[in-house]
């Protein structure tokens, strides 16, 4: 056991790395004989378990020996004595024995760590090896690609398809017997004939450039040619206006107009070519002339893109001289903006109605070149001076002639919603500002030029000149009534405000021969003083009233009575029936609210349109509504058996119509219903 | 029907129909506007269900007033009168008396009524008479004559079968029915120097109602309440108007004239209440008591818009022509 392996020896020392102490004894005996004692080589050898059993043996033993020495020792044997010796050699010897045991034991430990380091080693080794790898088949794989993936450029020239080629191509190019098996090739000779075809065409376009240029030499020689027939032309014209007089056709006058109208913007254009049209087919009476200034629209004409970028240009610069300075400009700049959005085209057309009395109405029509709208100016000369009659003054008012012409036209918005948009730009808030320099943009004028918005609940299809045309028969024919219904009124004003109710002749038949109210005062009203009238709140809130009507207030008297009436006048008289309204100061104050026979007066009035509206085209309307109101305010004080506290004292208005019942129906309405030609009043 | 046309529109009179779900209004253009209450009270009503579901013209003069029977609605115009089945109103059923008097001027039927004993339609207006017609056959039984101008109201006495007229003249005559044409007639006319009496707006009764044992009356008088037996007013109403139409309702009386209210008014002579609407002045008071699901109040007068009271203090909505 033990003793054998010190007696061993080993005749070579193989030493490792392993292990220091061994090393250090084996350096200090290298110079002697080579004969060492090779403990690890005699691991191997051993067996862990029969180790551990020996060093549990030895223990063991260990244990049973110091037992029996204290034995001994205890039953009195002496220090020295040779039993106890003999034990304490055995025990040293077996103290030996674990002591190699241990060395052993750490020994295999070491030999167990040093093999597993090696083993790690190599398999890092491996495992780097494994990587290199792998990077470099990545490396090659994404080259690879790359290199797949390569497009030359030749692949980015239009190619003509390969049976187009193989037709075309003559065969040195196309070489049909190689390049049909081989794509490079292929590719290599549909290049060439590119190459060929562009040639060719490069030298055909240059000859087409020299070709181009020598016409329009010859044209230009032809041109100067022409021009130089100019002046002997013009005076052939010259010489034949004479002519042309004496003939009354007035050619040159037209072509004059034609020629200017070349330079009108589409929507005026428009609308002076379905005007003259209509004038010429159907309405003698009209007339169309342009006037403005030509030069100024040819300029425009000429550069209209390079404008539009000098503004925007000059905006820029003016954004950027802004910031620099610090003085407010903003103010004027912004002014500038403005005028520039609302520029008018040079030209404007002027549209002449003539009616039969003489008056005419001049329309001057306007073109907003940014805003893309049409304006209208309105003018009315008089055969006759309009004598003043103060409550007339709004009736012939430039400003509100035109209004609702058709219903709920006040002209006062611009009607291209787009314009919403460039307002907000420059800060304008409402176009109604400049109404009264630019003119009103009614809906019916933008319709006379073809214009159509979308906001104009858009049933037709209709654009431009269809638009135009379906519009003018209608339009003229509105503004024509508008004009004489005006002209009308401002004569039967004047009578009126001398307390004469003008009744034509026609109409005597609708009233009695006596009538002996009379009307005392007829003066206007602004709609404020209208809506502060107690007696009208039912007009305002069942929404017949708007603030474009015109307001009257007739006063009509007959002894101590006195009938106040509010008269709302619609811009579209006589289409639309004034509207009456009646306060009667009698004995206390009524009105159509409190008392039932005044509102049945009212609704005489106001209701019976078919009966009042006298021959066409209705103009004696509103006449005839006061004189229907002065006979009812007579039959209503005649038939008034006012029996005022008891007393019956003399009637202040004898009864002189003739009626057959003075009362009927539950409310006990009088007869304000006049018959002729019998004359009597009777009830509806 | 234009604006202008709606803002001159009076109603005058109002019929409910048997079945109480309908009611039929006339106006001073001769029209019948018929208007479902049904849609109209119902949760889900809407703007349109408070217009008439159907507006026909029936007669060429105001339609002063509307008798609704079990079957039929009687509508009377200018000296005619028309009966028309609520089954289907749009086919006229039969014209059933058409008078012509005098060529000038056709009188106007101001009220009918109906006695439901021997089935007979008593109509009384515009020739100051009161005419009997049979509606079974049509034909005119008897004439009451004695108005000395014309009849505003006309009312029945169901228990003694009597009738009471009301006319411009002042006077309210009681007509008796066991004897044809006229036996008795007490008239009431003494209401000059009455405390009831106002001289300053006039003498005419406009408005009729009884309740066996007492009788309103009013017009130009105040209204007051008289007991029948001994012909004396137990009551005067300050009411400030001239009332056009009274009924009695349970213990209220209601009344409608000059003026845009309802009064009501309690039998000993206070006035309980003035209801405002949106008339300015009304002619027509209807109770549907018919139907207890709608039982609602209308009325109507000096504008196109009937107002609708479904608690009898204050107005729920309007119907509008």
């Amino acid at each position: 056991m033990s003793s054998d392996a010190v007696k061993k020896r080993k005749p070579k020392v193989v030493r490792n790395e392993a292990g220091t102490p061994e090393t250090k004894r084996s350096r200090a005996e290298g110079d002697q004989e080579v004969r060492v004692y090779n403990e690890e080589v005699e691991l191997e050898d051993r067996d862990p378990q029969q180790d551990y059993m020996l060093y549990k043996d030895t223990c063991a033993d260990l244990a049973k020996l110091m037992a029996e020495i204290q034995e001994l020792k205890s039953s009195g044997a002496k220090v020295g004595s040779v039993e106890i010796e003999e034990r304490h050699r055995q025990c040293s010897v077996h103290f030996i024995t674990l002591k190699k045991l241990n060395r052993l034991a750490h020994m295999r430990l070491k030999k167990g760590r040093d093999q597993t380091h090696e083993a790690k080693q190599r398999v890092d080794v491996l495992h780097l090896q494994l990587q290199n790898l792998l990077y470099e088949v990545m490396h090659l794989q994404k080259e690879i690609s790359k290199c797949l993936e390569f497009k030359s450029q030749h692949e980015e020239i239009e190619l003509v398809s390969e049976e187009e080629f193989f037709q075309e191509a003559p065969a040195e190019i196309s070489r049909p017997h190689v390049t049909r098996d081989d794509n490079h090739q292929l590719t290599l000779a549909r290049l060439d004939w590119e190459l060929e075809q562009r040639k060719r065409l490069a030298e055909q376009y240059k000859m087409s450039l020299a070709r181009k240029e020598k016409i329009q030499k010859a044209i230009e020689q032809k041109r100067e040619y022409l021009s130089s027939l100019q002046p002997g032309l013009q005076n052939i014209m010259q010489a034949s206006l004479p002519v042309q007089e004496y003939l009354s056709m007035p050619f040159e006058q037209m072509q004059k107009q034609a020629e200017v109208a070349r330079h009108l913007p589409p929507p005026l254009y428009v609308l002076l070519v379905q005007a003259a049209a209509y004038g010429q087919a159907c309405d003698k009476t009209l007339s169309v002339n342009i006037s403005g200034d030509v030069d100024e629209a040819k300029a425009l004409s000429r550069r209209p893109e390079d404008s539009q970028e000098d503004e925007s240009d000059s905006d820029a610069e003016e954004e950027q001289q802004n910031t620099k300075r610090r003085r407010a400009t903003v103010g004027v700049q912004l002014e500038d903006k403005r005028k520039a959005m609302l520029r008018r085209h040079p030209l404007s057309l002027c549209v002449d109605l003539k009616c039969k009395d003489g008056s005419v109405l001049h329309l001057f029509f306007y073109y907003l070149m940014n805003l893309n709208i049409l304006t209208v100016k309105t003018k009315v000369s008089t055969a006759t001076d309009l004598s003043g009659a103060v409550s007339a003054g709004e009736l012939l008012n430039s400003e509100s002639l035109l209004n609702c012409l058709y219903a709920s036209d006040h002209g006062k918005e611009t009607p291209n919603p787009a314009n919403r948009y460039q307002f907000d730009k420059v800060g304008i808030t409402t176009f109604a500002d400049y109404v009264s320099d630019l003119g009103h943009p009614y809906v019916w004028v933008q319709k006379l030029g073809g214009l159509q918005f979308s906001s104009d609940g858009a049933q037709s299809e209709l654009r431009g000149s269809a638009l135009s045309a379906s519009h003018m028969e209608k339009t003229m024919k509105l503004l024509r009534g508008r004009l004489q219904a005006r002209l009308a009124l401002h004569k039967q004003f004047s009578s009126l405000e001398h307390s004469i109710i003008p009744v034509s002749s026609e109409c005597q038949h609708l009233f009695p021969a006596k009538v002996v109210s009379g009307l005392t005062r007829w003066t206007m009203m602004s709609y404020q003083e209208f809506t502060e009238l107690g007696f009208v709140q039912h007009v305002l809130k069942a929404g017949l009233v708007c603030e474009t009507d015109l307001f009257f207030m007739a006063v009509v008297e007959r002894g101590t009575a006195r009938l106040l009436a509010a008269v709302v006048l619609n811009p579209r008289y006589p289409e639309v029936m004034p509207l009456f309204s009646l306060s009667l100061h009698w004995k206390g104050e009524r009105s159509g609210r409190t008392e039932d026979n005044l509102r049945a007066m009212e609704s005489e009035v106001n209701v019976f349109r078919a009966e009042l509206q006298g021959p066409r085209p209705g103009l004696q309307l509103l006449t005839n509504q006061i004189q229907r109101l002065c006979v009812c305010l007579d039959v209503y004080l005649e038939t008034e058996s006012q029996v005022c506290d008891g007393s019956e004292g003399p009637r202040e208005f004898p009864r002189e119509k003739m009626c057959l019942r003075t009362a009927r129906g539950p409310s006990r309405l009088k007869p304000f219903k006049y018959n002729h030609p019998q004359g009597f009043f009777s009830h509806r | 029907m234009g604006p202008v046309e709606l803002l001159h529109m009076s109603v005058f009179s109002q019929s409910f129909s048997p079945c109480g779900r309908f009611l039929a209004a006339g106006n001073n253009y001769g029209e019948i506007a018929l208007f479902s209450l049904s849609a109209a009270l119902s949760p889900d009503a809407s703007e349109g269900s408070q217009k008439p579901i159907l507006n026909f013209t029936a007669h060429d003069g105001p339609v002063f007033s509307l008798l609704s029977t079990d079957t039929h609605l009687l509508s009377a115009g200018n000296g005619e009168i028309s009966a028309w089945s609520w089954a289907e109103l749009i086919k006229k059923v039969s014209q059933l008396f058409s008078k012509c008097m005098t060529s000038l001027e056709i009188p106007e039927i101001n009220a009918m009524i109906i006695n439901p004993k021997d089935n007979s339609l008593i109509v009384g207006g515009g020739d100051n008479n009161i005419h009997i017609m049979d509606m079974e056959t049509g034909i005119f039984k008897s004439v009451l004559k004695g108005h000395t101008d014309y009849i505003h109201c006309l009312c029945f006495k169901e228990r003694e079968e009597e009738i009471l007229s009301g006319g411009e003249d002042g006077a309210v005559r009681i007509w008796g029915h066991t004897e044809i044409p006229l036996s008795r007639f007490q008239t009431c006319s003494g209401m000059v120097g009455q405390e009831c009496a106002r001289p300053q707006f006039g003498k005419w009764i406009s408005c009729l109602a009884t309740d066996s044992d007492w009788m309103l009356c009013g017009g130009g008088p105040s209204l007051s309440l008289w007991h029948l037996r001994s012909m004396s007013p137990t009551s005067v109403f300050p009411l400030p108007g001239c009332q056009r139409e009274a009924v009695f309702h349970q213990d209220l009386i209601m009344s409608v004239g000059e003026g845009p209210y309802v009064s009501h008014c309690l039998h000993g002579g206070t006035v309980k209440a003035q209801i405002p609407c949106t008339p300015s002045s009304l002619n027509t008071l209807a109770l549907n008591l018919k139907n207890t699901e709608h039982r609602v109040m209308t009325v109507g007068g000096s504008s196109h818009q009937i107002d609708v009271f479904t608690n009898f203090s204050y107005r729920a909505f309007s119907l509008s022509f």
